[in-house]
């Protein structure tokens, strides 16, 4: 147990113990290799459970929302909960964005901000040892990581090797907003933050046309991507919706597209690259192929940074007369 | 019946000439781990996996399944031609599971046609475990890692060979299609067994409760919403399961010429009870996790007389957020122990 | 004859581009109506739909256009300052601009998917845009990429 932890158990007992927060989101151990389980805490008991380290890959704040929605039957006593959170800096920038969207209440939350040093990519580490499974995962010294697969084999790999690629170009790992911290700020990557989309933009279109197809071509509709997604909390999303029908609820090609393409646009200004989606999907698609380009696209047009800012409104929220026209047909 | 053993320098051989005739279905690698598709290449078969990211059911129950075109008035049934395809070194677990899709679709007094002509012809030939896998539970719900139910060949990988015993008449005629190794020797007959035994002994047990009205009774109780705390209502639990199979129909049409397609549902997500008028039975995550644990544990005991799980682990693998089903039974168990000990409902 | 779109049949090499044109009301359409009103020739590979604003477009008609077998997707609104909603077209060009980078990233033909700003007193430019349109799509063919195919599952 780490110094984190140890701290981060005890704030939480306080917390729920002087009546701050009515419950508290966190991690727990889950008894599968590279992850942990989301927790929730309402008594001090189950406090204990809490872990923080690199399998912590849900973003926590995709259960927000739901906590904060009135019940169906609720009479006027109904008021929402106070809620404790333990947010990684993407987590925190979600926060920041639900909150300028109107679906969670500032006061009502106890943001416990912690620096993240990135998520494994549990995809990447079952791709090193496939056809085998991987049997178990441990951290060792020097930041390494041991993975065991069911053929018995064992490697060791450096974390950095293993990371989701966003936590690769994470320039926030710390809380951007918090009511308070626990361990050390964790420094910042200073790599180039969109190297991926442009190696990709300088493909051939036919090349890019089958690397798309090819990505979205395993999804199995399962909306994992979808609900890991604290962006992702409208009441009926499109892709299901049935007047009018937008997409089938199928898994022909154009429905899949249209699903991501839908899905990618839709966090257009709002995607915080906290990599969620990546881990939840069960086929490890490459979601961030497509978030990646709408993130790009939104800070070369229109400027600044997701989720850091509690008084910018969204980009696509707002205009300049000045908006790029690059994309318009003269005749 | 028939038992052959089978020497692994001639096995990509005997699957070659195998493919020539018969459509083979072998798990091969993928960007997730591994994955069943049909193969061509035999070279590309993996039989050193340990278990698919997501089970063999698509096989007989495709995703996405066009089960009526109609133009001009008239419709006309797109039953799929599924000539004799061979579903080679599927696991136990997910053979079983096989067992359990018939019930559904072809136990009641409607035979459903899409599945028949898909299982009709399959033949099974199912790879024994050695070892369990991170997750496997089988022997908890009355499965095993040599388990025959759903196959018609067991094979098991006994280091230099691959040992062939037919379970039923088809994997008979399948050994006798292959026509390759020699007569197994009751050694390696014994060998095999000994090898499931001892996976069998590594698994982890699992307190999995069996009294289906209990289970029930269960309903009220607090502790589903603790359970299901934090389930986001995916559906990477029931996708990646074998024994999952509800479904949605809907119709995509264009001017007078469209189809009638099947798609896999979700009772995790929640629009699946959503009504027109707007009310939703299953409101929240709770209600549907409820459901779901209660479908395989308890309604289908009593509709089918086993529960719908067959222990493969992979709702544990792909939950994001981590729910367990092991751990819910475990303490669904330690419910019912302590309220039939202390003679009360439950609570 | 696909089942999709009825009507394309490139072997009898008579294929015509079909573009889906979203018109703003007060703009666009009018000058549309403008074009017609005056005489002026302009292809009849368009088909119109009116909206009441630019602002009104969902980024998703387009794919879904492309989806159900268009050839090409047309856009148009009121110049930016001249929306009859006043901000409507300031907020759709951002969104425009977003998904027609991303369509062209994963490599939807740039071509197939085009925006302008037509106002109402521009029926002669109507004509001219919609010449370039049709002729931009003509020579990249028949939409393939995104057409929805349900008897092509196997």
């Amino acid at each position: 147990m780490s110094e984190v932890e140890d701290r981060l158990r005890q704030r939480v007992t306080e917390l729920l113990d002087d009546g701050t927060v009515d419950l508290f989101i966190g991690y727990a151990e889950a008894d599968a290799p590279l992850k942990t389980a989301v927790h929730v805490v309402r008594s001090t008991t189950d406090a204990d459970a809490l872990v923080w380290d690199a399998r912590c890959a849900a973003n926590l704040a995709a259960l927000l929302p739901d906590l904060f929605r009135r019940p169906e039957n609720a009479g006027n006593e109904w008021a929402p909960p106070r809620v404790g959170i333990l947010a990684k800096g993407c987590v925190s920038r979600s926060i920041v964005g639900l909150i300028k969207a109107h679906q969670i209440p500032r006061d009502a939350l106890h943001v416990v901000g912690v620096g993240c040093r990135g998520v494994v990519d549990r995809h990447h580490a079952a791709r090193l040892v496939a056809p085998a499974q991987l049997a178990e995962a441990e951290f060792l010294e020097g930041d390494r990581l041991r993975l065991r697969a069911t053929d018995g084999t064992e490697r060791d790999v450096d974390l950095a090797d293993v990371l989701l690629e966003g936590c690769l170009v994470c320039r926030h790992p710390n809380a951007v907003l918090s009511d308070e911290s626990i361990g050390d700020p964790v420094p910042t990557s200073d790599r180039p933050r969109f190297a991926d989309v442009e190696s990709f933009a300088e493909r051939p279109i036919d090349e890019r046309w089958a690397a798309f197809r090819e990505e979205v071509s395993r999804c199995i509709r399962c909306y994992a991507c979808r609900e890991a997604c604290p962006n992702c909390y409208c009441t009926e999303c499109f892709a299901e919706e049935t007047a009018p029908r937008w997409i089938g609820v199928t898994t022909e090609p154009s429905d899949l597209m249209l699903f991501h393409l839908g899905r990618a646009f839709h966090q257009a200004g709002r995607c915080v690259d906290c990599g969620a989606c990546v881990s939840a999907c069960p086929q490890g698609i490459d979601l961030r192929l497509l978030t990646r380009k709408v993130n790009r696209d939104v800070e070369a047009l229109f400027g600044g940074e997701v989720g850091v800012s509690l008084d910018r409104p969204e980009p696509l929220q707002q205009f300049e007369m000045t908006d790029d026209e690059g994309f318009l047909t003269e005749p | 019946m028939d038992a052959r053993m089978l020497d692994k320098a001639d096995l990509a051989t005997v699957l070659e000439r195998l493919a020539q005739t018969r459509r083979l279905i072998a798990p091969v690698e993928d960007r997730t781990g591994a994955a069943f598709a049909s193969v061509d290449e035999v070279a590309a078969i993996r039989l050193d996996y340990r278990n698919t990211s997501l089970s063999a059911k698509e096989i007989v129950f495709p995703q996405t399944e066009p089960l009526l075109v109609f133009r001009d008035g008239a419709a006309e049934e797109r039953i799929p031609a599924a000539p004799g395809a061979v579903l080679f070194g599927v696991r136990p677990c997910d053979a079983r599971s096989l067992t359990m899709l018939d019930a559904v679709f072809r136990g009641g007094e409607t035979e459903d046609p899409y599945y028949a002509a898909r299982r009709d012809e399959l033949t099974v030939v199912a790879l024994t475990c050695n070892e369990p896998g991170p997750t496997c539970f089988c022997t908890s719900v009355g499965g095993s890692p040599d388990d025959g139910s759903g196959a018609d060949v067991l094979a098991t990988d006994l280091d230099d060979g691959l040992l062939l015993r037919a379970i039923t008449d088809r994997g008979e005629v399948l050994l006798g299609e292959l026509d390759a190794g020699r007569p197994a020797e009751d050694g390696e007959i014994e060998a095999a067994r000994d090898l499931a035994a001892r996976a069998a002994e590594r698994m982890e047990n699992v307190p999995v409760p069996t009294d289906a009205a209990a289970l029930l009774a269960t309903f009220d109780s607090d502790l589903w919403s603790d359970l299901a705390a934090g389930c986001i209502g995916c559906g990477a639990c029931t996708y990646a399961c074998p024994t999952c199979h509800c479904f949605d129909i809907t119709d995509e049409q264009k001017r007078g010429t469209g189809h009638r397609v099947r798609s896999w549902d979700a009772c995790t997500f929640p629009p699946f009870t959503l009504h027109g008028s707007g009310h939703n039975p299953r409101p929240t995550a709770t209600a549907r996790l409820r459901q779901r644990v209660l479908h395989k544990f308890s309604y289908c005991p009593e509709n089918f007389g086993e529960a719908f799980c067959v222990g493969c682990g992979r709702c544990v693998v792909h939950c994001p957020s981590g729910i367990d089903i092991r751990r819910i039974l475990a303490r669904l168990d330690a419910v019912l122990t302590a309220n039939s000990e202390a003679g009360g409902p439950t609570r | 004859m696909t089942e999709t779109t009825g009507h394309r049949d490139d072997e009898r090499g008579d294929w015509e581009p079909r573009i889906a044109a979203f018109l703003c009301n007060w703009c666009s359409y009018a000058g549309a109506d403008l074009a017609g009103v005056s005489r002026i020739q302009y292809p009849p590979n368009v088909r119109v739909i009116r909206v009441p604003c630019s602002g009104r477009i969902n980024p998703l008609f387009i794919v879904k256009a492309l989806q159900s077998g268009m050839d090409g997707v047309l856009v148009s609104g009121c110049h930016p300052g001249d929306c009859h909603y006043i901000s409507g077209n300031l907020y759709a060009r951002r969104k425009f601009a977003l998904m027609k980078s991303l369509l062209e990233y994963v490599g939807i033909e740039p071509d197939r998917v085009h925006f302008s700003w037509v106002s109402a007193a521009e029926g002669v430019r109507f004509a001219e845009l919609l010449h370039t349109v049709v002729e931009a799509v003509r020579e990249i063919g028949p939409a393939t990429k995104m057409v929805k195919r349900i008897e092509a599952v196997p």
